[in-house]
Order: structure tokens, then C-alpha cells, then sequence
């Protein structure tokens, strides 16, 4: 992972190098605010560690500039202060964590690595004999496969990831569309449709089904 | 060589075969689309192969290019396309044309449920068609719109030279075909619940 570590200590953004070197890492390291606000703007760092009290920009202005241009890389605050009130200052200005001075090594790891978590560990959804590949969007069965579209994709995804679990419409107007006075559940019901028929044409061993309190992705009964 | 001297006195009754395999087809477009309101066949198109591409075909299955083999040992050397509009269209009229008396079902491919591995999705019948008491053999292909939209541009593309980057071409081409035969799908989806609405 490419790390940016914005610290002014010395000492400290050394100790801090050698930390993610032997986790793995890649960190680059520099001194003042302006120069981390420089190279994260490059979105070439998967996530920074920023020290608040910095001379030129502090981590705060950093942040708030990288968040104010649409950048959501992780970003990890660290800093000598420990009052709630600079917690709750760090985080509204959109950090994704805090870590207050002196600190575990292997706690830093373990927050840096938490937030830095994505899906990209398991990258298909299977059940039964459809799979669902998450960077492609493509939903397969031994017979062939279809690309679906975003809200599409976001559904299967949802249905695929607990099986047999029934979802109210409600909680899938929720989960699926962010605007929610728009949507109704004749929208949910197009939606599940598309997905019911590329299921069946793809010969799918699963089936969608319409349950009086929402729908649920299911093994399909042999038939009776 | 002309598609007449290379089948010679085959030619016209291969004409006649195609002519009525269209007819047919045309028939069906009329029948339900009187009956629905609709058009199932959007297009039909056919063709005679052309000598070149028989004679090259013939040859690399071991076979001497002869107007005979060409009749006989192949089955494409009269091809009839339908194009549908809708999903559902394909399979409702393959499924017709099962019980048609003018012609005789001999074999099916059915990569229209289950495509190629390059993506192509079509359902392909062999048939034969008698003129005059003589049977010809018949290729009809059927798929959608999207099938052949497809299906056209792709033919297009890989037949020029061999590229660097070919399989990162052939994957992307697999997925704009799976991207856009899952559009086809909603398209017949949105017909089903307007029909449902009506």
C-alpha cells in the first residue's frame, strides 16, 4: 500500500517509515502541511497519516482542503492532543481516524489497515451455481453471463451476500436508492424483474422470490 | 466466379429455396403481428454464400470445392437471418417454425440460451426446404436486434490483422456482448410489465 506520512518530527515520521516498510508498505514521507496537500491531490497514496500540528498548513487544513476537492482517501490524524473536542474537530472535518500520542506501533497497523479495508478481499459472490464477480459487474452461470448495470449490480450484490434473508422493500429502497421520495416499490419491482430474468437465462438453480414481506434470494425447490 | 457458374444447375432452385424460406418468414411476421399489434421480425436478410468463401470452406474441412460438396456435405450455402425485436421473439418463433410443413427441422444450435464463449448469442437452425420435390439445405439464423448489433460489428473487427493485445481485446469485446444482451433482457422486462399493466 502507498502511504503518505505527513509529520514534522524528525524522529517520530522516521520511526514511522520504518513501522509500514517492514509491515510491507510503501511510505513516503514529508515535513510540512503544504507538501502533503501536494502529493495527495495526486491520488497516487492509498491512504495518509497526518500529524495536526504541523509548521505551514496543519493536518486539519490539510484534510479539510483534500476533502474540499472530492478526495475521499483514508486519512488517519495524529497528534499530541487528546481533548474531545480536537477528536470531534478532526473527525467533521473528515478524517477516518485519530490516534493520540504516544501509540502501539501495532495499533497504528491495525487502524490504518481498518480503514484502508475494502470488498477487494473476496472479489465473487457465489450461491448455488451463480456468481457474481464484483470488479466486473458480471453476474455467471455455467450456461453464460450478463453485465449488469449499477443499481442492478448493487442489488444482486446485496441479495447475493445474504441468501435466503428476506429484505423489506423499505430496507432495499434504503440501501439502493439514496433518495428515497423518488423511488417507491414499483421501482424495487422492475428492478427485482430484471434480475428474475436474467437469472431464469442464465438456467439459474436460484430464483427471487416475492415473499408478503419483501424478497429473498432463494435455492429453488425441485420441482413438486 | 459468379455464385450461377459455380452452382451451375443448382442455382435456381437454391434461389427458389431461399425465396420461400423468406416467404415464410414474412408469413409469420404478418400472422402475429395481426394478431398483437406488433412486429416480432424487425428485418429478414439472406444470401447465397459466395464461391470464394464456399470453395475456402470446403477446402479446409478436406473437401473438393465441387457445386455437389457444396450442396451437400455443407449446410449453409443458402443463409436466411431474422432479426427479432424482442428476447422472447427468438425462441417463439424458432419455436414455429418446428411446425411448419414447408420445411424440416434437421438440426439446432442453440447459442441464443447458451452463447459462444466469445459472447455471440444467436439460435441457428439447419434446415431443408423442397423445391420441386428436390430438398435444399437452408441455414436460418434468428436473434434480436442487440444480438445483431452485436454480432454485425463484431464481424467487422476481427477479421482485420492479428493484434498484440488480443485477448484483452476478445474479453472486452465478451463483455460489451454480455453488457448488451443484458440490456436486451430489461427491454423485454419493461414489454413484460407494460403488458402485465395493460
Amino acid at each position: 500500500m502507498k502511504l503518505l506520512i505527513a509529520e514534522d518530527t524528525q524522529s517520530l515520521s522516521n520511526a514511522l517509515v520504518e513501522i509500514f516498510r517492514r509491515n510491507g508498505d510503501t511510505p513516503t514521507a514529508v515535513a510540512d502541511g503544504n507538501a502533503a496537500l501536494a502529493l495527495l491531490t495526486t491520488n497516487e497514496f492509498d491512504a495518509a497519516v497526518l500529524d495536526i500540528m504541523m509548521p505551514g498548513m496543519d493536518g486539519i487544513a490539510v484534510l479539510r482542503a483534500v476533502r474540499a476537492r472530492g478526495n475521499r482517501v483514508p486519512v488517519l490524524l495524529l497528534t499530541a492532543r487528546s481533548a474531545i473536542d480536537d477528536k470531534v474537530l478532526g473527525f467533521d472535518s473528515g478524517a477516518n481516524d485519530y490516534l493520540t500520542k504516544p501509540f502501539e506501533p501495532k495499533e497504528l497497523l491495525l487502524r490504518v489497515r481498518a480503514m484502508t479495508r475494502g470488498g477487494a478481499a473476496d472479489d465473487t459472490l457465489t450461491y448455488g451455481n451463480i456468481s457474481l464477480d464484483r470488479s466486473s459487474f458480471a453476474l455467471s452461470s455455467p450456461s453464460g453471463s450478463f453485465r449488469l448495470a449499477n443499481r442492478e449490480f448493487r442489488l444482486m450484490e446485496l441479495l447475493l451476500s445474504t441468501p435466503e434473508h428476506v429484505f423489506t422493500a423499505q430496507r432495499l429502497l434504503e440501501k439502493l436508492w439514496n433518495d428515497a421520495a423518488q423511488a417507491d416499490e414499483a421501482a424495487i419491482r422492475i428492478y427485482i424483474s430484471y434480475l428474475s430474468r436474467k437469472l431464469g437465462a442464465l438456467h439459474a438453480d436460484l430464483t427471487i422470490e416475492q415473499r408478503p414481506d419483501g424478497y429473498a434470494l432463494c435455492r429453488k425447490e425441485a420441482a413438486a | 466466379m459468379t455464385a450461377e457458374a459455380y452452382y451451375g444447375d443448382a442455382y435456381p432452385g437454391m434461389k427458389a429455396a431461399e425465396a420461400q424460406t423468406l416467404a415464410l418468414l414474412n408469413q409469420y411476421a404478418a400472422e402475429s403481428g395481426a394478431q398483437q399489434g406488433l412486429h416480432p421480425i424487425v428485418y429478414c436478410c439472406s444470401r447465397i454464400k459466395r464461391p470464394e468463401s464456399m470453395t475456402q470452406k470446403l477446402r479446409s474441412r478436406g473437401l473438393a470445392p465441387t457445386a455437389e460438396n457444396a450442396l451437400r456435405a455443407v449446410h449453409d450455402a443458402i443463409g436466411v437471418r431474422a432479426i427479432c425485436a424482442f428476447a422472447d421473439d427468438v425462441m417463439q418463433l424458432v419455436a414455429w417454425l418446428r411446425t411448419q410443413p414447408a420445411l424440416t427441422v434437421l438440426k439446432e444450435k442453440n447459442y441464443y440460451e447458451y452463447p459462444k464463449p466469445n459472447g455471440y448469442r444467436s439460435y441457428h437452425l439447419i434446415c431443408q426446404v423442397p423445391v420441386d420435390g428436390t430438398p435444399f439445405f437452408v441455414e436460418i439464423q434468428i436473434r434480436t436486434i442487440a444480438n445483431d448489433f452485436w454480432a454485425t460489428l463484431e464481424h467487422q473487427l476481427k477479421y482485420k490483422k492479428a493484434l498484440p493485445n488480443e485477448a484483452l481485446i476478445r474479453s472486452e469485446l465478451k463483455r460489451c456482448a454480455d453488457e448488451i444482451a443484458s440490456v436486451d433482457l430489461s427491454m423485454q422486462t419493461i414489454r413484460d410489465i407494460l403488458n402485465e399493466t395493460k
